[in-house]
């Protein structure tokens, strides 16, 4: 028993120093990345992209399923957006509440027989109504799908541009934001095939006519740390692993795909958990086994803000259902591991994603007992035990405040002062006890999807509307 | 004496220190951004005041040339009022940065420089379009950096004159293709927009992708008067220069042009076909609408769309169009018709037009009003079993 216990403490320990470890490498060559992006921007007038009369059409594909507070604000949004040939598609998935009705009244939609083809599978469309208002704005009404991929497939079907960015009807993107998408694609589009923006945390700032006016930080500790998480994942995960074209998810509240490409390997699959890390797998598998030379890119700037869940009942949710996409794509394309065709992907990014995210859950909780159980029969001293809780703390608090160094450095959204301050004391307040409960609603996804049990639980929001909102 | 506490010890220590030092760092960073743009702030505003006075040079150039803040204020105001001025504020704004040897810095910069400061200088000098800054900018392009290259190009790109074009083709002439094909081609359709013909001899020259890439820009910047020396290239054997014959025959007012487009229309290549058709349709030419009807039941949807665009945008009586789209008995033509009918808002027209028809009996318009009303061809039912599937899928 001692003999096991040591072995678990000693696996547990180097497992720990290697995860900080690849953090810390990322944290690093996520702030090169970003300096040399900063000046790369230099040279890239963003009003000269505009005026380029070879910058690509684009449609915007926004599946919307019980919208009906944040649809007006969102669409107003997304027609909007600087850039100079958009086509924007909503997908109304079935919705019980007004959505449909919102869109009709704000933007005087009239049925029209606008060319559908259903190139990728996705449940029955009941009409197609085009905007008197805005013409460049399409409205796709089907049947529900039960997923957002099927809604997306409905989109993509109608689209007519060459690249399709999919964006979430409850998020507001920056102004700019498509042209800033556009700028790998437009340096290099034959190899650049998709591109991932940022999504940052909308709670607590301020919208006005379907803008983000201030941006501030959420009042809620859970909506802070989330601000955290998001700054962690994006400024420092994906930055890094872009740079290495190993990105394995590009969001689907903000992403831009070469729509031949999407439509070649199917669309999304409707039956993905989460279909935005499975389309992006099944990119790469495609792409390898063609032995395509190709990029898929992220850009920190161009920005996305999302509702983040601001009760710990959605927030679990969320967490679980993110937890069961990541087993299920990893399942799906288990076969992509360690085979020589698939490159980098099969031989750092899957494992990585395996041994890091997947089962990080299982081996930090199955870690601590064991060396709680090893501390108590006298198998590891106490005061160790101490040092090493120390350490992962003062480690992990570094990464974070590493990413807080990383928005401050670039894009320094957070202007006001008490909002840093916060900010900063959350990097040293999250690690108790909500890194614990994470564990546990990640292992609680674990457990449902191998109980098969997929079902989609609603996360409780309140809405773009009322985000403008003292 | 510890063991691997020691090291653990060590590990926590090493965290705190970085973890104080990165604290450290953003909160003094924040402190001097908050210090550096108030001065910046005020600076910027004393600087406007005296705007006026600054660019007609009633102020000394030296009075604010020699503290970098200041000269950095200025220039970035100048630039900035530049690129949204009108042809006279222009040419103040280019008097003053030239008086005031602002252009002759960044050139001096751009050329002794390098990495970070020079792409910086390139980039201004692309901003002012001072013709000056051509051989510098020219320079650039031979930069190891392929950032500074490409700051380079795009400077020439914003000149938008023919002699930064002359520089950019003898480089890709000498070089080949040293960066992305997308920021070349605008580059290149900016400056050869005023000479396209300057593309001609480079273009006979050239080989492979570099040529592919210019007749690309050539598609976009052929002028009418462009069209017999465009002819030869629609024979081409490269797909890309039959597709920007194509787009360029758009413009041609060549009575041969609707023929050769008719041809090009007929391509094995779908983004030949494409360019075709679009041309046609912006010939509004009546001569186009066989080739247009036929490109309303090609195999590609894009040919189909636009085709169906272009019907629709002919500006000629729809009532008989409308009655060859339907005889043409293709679903997806009728469809991809029909929906250009309703995105530019004219299906009560054709209504209007099809009842107002004096040649067609009433039956015929009869037939037209159903099939407008119901997008479904007159015996489509009897037919729905024949097609589906295997044609769906060949779409």
């Amino acid at each position: 028993m001692l003999r096991f216990l040591d072995i678990s403490n000693h696996a547990l320990f180097w497992y720990y120093v290697a995860s900080n470890l690849a953090y810390l490498v990322m944290l690093l060559v996520a702030l090169k990345t970003s300096f040399a992006h900063q000046r790369r921007l230099e040279s890239h007038r963003l009003n000269w992209l505009k005026e380029s009369p070879l910058a690509p059409p684009i449609t915007m594909i926004a599946p919307a399923h019980n919208e009906e507070n944040s649809i007006r604000i969102a669409v107003r949004n997304l027609l909007q957006l600087d850039y100079p040939q958009l086509e924007v598609i909503v997908v109304n998935d079935g919705s019980t509440d007004r959505t449909l009705e919102e869109m009709r009244e704000e933007f005087g939609l009239r049925l029209v027989r606008a060319l559908y083809v259903p190139q990728v599978k996705c449940a029955p469309v009941r009409g197609l109504y085009r905007s008197d208002v805005d013409a460049r704005l399409l409205v796709i009404d089907k049947e529900p799908g039960g997923s957002k991929a099927d809604a997306v497939n409905a989109g993509l079907n109608a689209a007519s541009s060459p690249y399709i960015c999919v964006v979430d009807a409850d998020s507001i993107l920056e102004n700019d934001a498509l042209l800033r998408i556009m700028v790998p694609i437009l340096d290099d589009p034959k190899r650049v095939v998709a591109v991932g923006g940022i999504i940052r945390v909308l709670n607590g700032s301020e919208i006005a006519e379907g803008r983000l006016r201030r941006v501030r930080l959420p009042r809620k500790s859970i909506e802070v740390i989330q601000v955290i998480e998001y700054l962690r994942a994006f400024l420092i995960g994906r930055e890094a692993w872009g740079q290495g074209n190993m990105l394995m998810i590009i969001s689907g509240a903000f992403g831009v795909f070469k729509t031949d490409l999407v439509r070649t390997v199917g669309g999304f699959r409707a039956s993905a958990i989460g279909e935005d890390f499975d389309l992006v797998a099944r990119l790469h598998r495609h792409l390898r086994q063609i032995r395509a030379d190709y990029q898929m890119k992220f850009v920190p700037d161009p920005m996305c803000w999302t509702e983040a869940p601001s009760d710990l009942k959605s927030l679990g949710r969320q967490r679980a259902r993110w937890q069961k996409g990541l087993l299920d794509v990893l399942w799906t394309n288990r076969d992509m591991l360690f085979v020589r065709r698939y490159g980098r992907i099969g031989f750092i990014a899957l494992p990585y994603l395996w041994l890091f995210e997947l089962l990080a859950p299982i081996i930090e909780i199955a870690g601590i007992a064991t060396i709680v159980l090893a501390v108590c029969m006298g198998a590891l001293s106490q005061g160790f035990f101490l040092q090493f809780l120390v350490f992962g703390f003062a480690f992990a608090t570094m990464i974070s405040i590493g990413s807080v160094l990383q928005e401050e450095i670039t894009y320094k959204r957070y202007n006001d002062w008490q909002d840093v301050a916060r900010l900063l004391s959350y990097c040293f307040l999250e690690h108790f006890p909500y890194r614990q409960m994470h564990m546990v609603w990640r292992l609680q996804g674990l457990w449902q999807y191998l109980r098969g049990d997929n079902a989609w639980r609603p996360l409780t929001r309140k809405g773009l509307a009322s985000a403008g909102a003292p | 004496m510890l063991g691997p506490a020691a090291v653990v010890l060590k590990a926590i220590f090493a965290a705190l220190i970085a973890n104080g030092l990165l604290l450290a760092f953003i909160l003094l960073r924040r402190t001097y951004r908050k210090w550096y743009f108030a001065r910046r702030d005020a600076r910027v505003y004393q600087l406007r005041q005296k705007w006026d006075a600054i660019i007609s040079g009633r102020i000394p150039y030296d009075t604010w040339r020699t503290n970098s803040l200041q000269r950095r204020i200025v220039e970035t105001i100048a630039l900035d009022a530049f690129e949204a001025a009108g042809p006279e504020e222009s040419a103040r704004l280019l008097k003053f940065l030239r008086n005031s040897g602002l252009i002759e810095k960044r050139i001096f910069e751009a050329r002794h420089h390098t990495g970070w400061r020079r792409l910086r200088s390139l980039v201004a000098l692309g901003r002012t379009r001072a013709p000056e800054g051509i051989p510098a900018l020219a320079e650039g392009l031979r930069d190891r950096n392929q950032e500074t290259r490409l700051a380079a190009l795009r400077g020439l790109g914003r000149m938008g004159c023919p002699k930064a074009a002359e520089e950019i083709l003898d480089w890709v002439s000498e070089k080949g293709l040293k960066i992305p094909e997308l920021p070349l081609q605008s580059a290149l359709v900016q400056c050869c927009a005023e000479r396209p013909q300057m593309l001609l001899p480079y273009i006979q020259r050239a080989n492979g992708r570099v040529r592919e890439v210019l007749g690309r820009v050539l598609g976009e910047v052929a002028t009418p008067s462009m069209a017999a020396d465009l002819l030869p290239f629609a024979g081409d054997e490269l797909d890309e220069l039959r597709a920007a014959a194509a787009r360029a025959l758009a413009n041609s007012q060549s009575d041969l042009a609707p023929y050769v487009l008719d041809d090009l229309a007929r391509d094995p290549v779908w983004f030949v076909r494409l360019r075709a058709i679009v041309s046609l349709g912006k010939l509004s030419d009546s001569r186009a609408i066989p080739s247009l009807l036929r490109g309303l039941t090609d195999s590609n949807r894009l040919v189909r769309l636009r085709a169906a665009e272009a019907l629709v945008g002919l500006g000629v009586e729809m009532a008989p169009i409308f009655e060859q789209v339907v005889a043409t008995r293709d679903r997806y033509g009728l469809h991809a018709y029909l929906t250009a009918l309703e995105n530019s808002n004219l299906k009560r027209k054709l209504e209007a037009e099809i009842e107002d028809e004096s040649r067609m009996d009433q039956e015929a318009k009869k037939i037209l009003q159903l099939v407008l009303q119901t997008g479904s061809l007159p015996d489509q039912k009897l037919r729905a079993g024949e097609e589906s599937a295997p044609q769906m899928a060949a779409l």
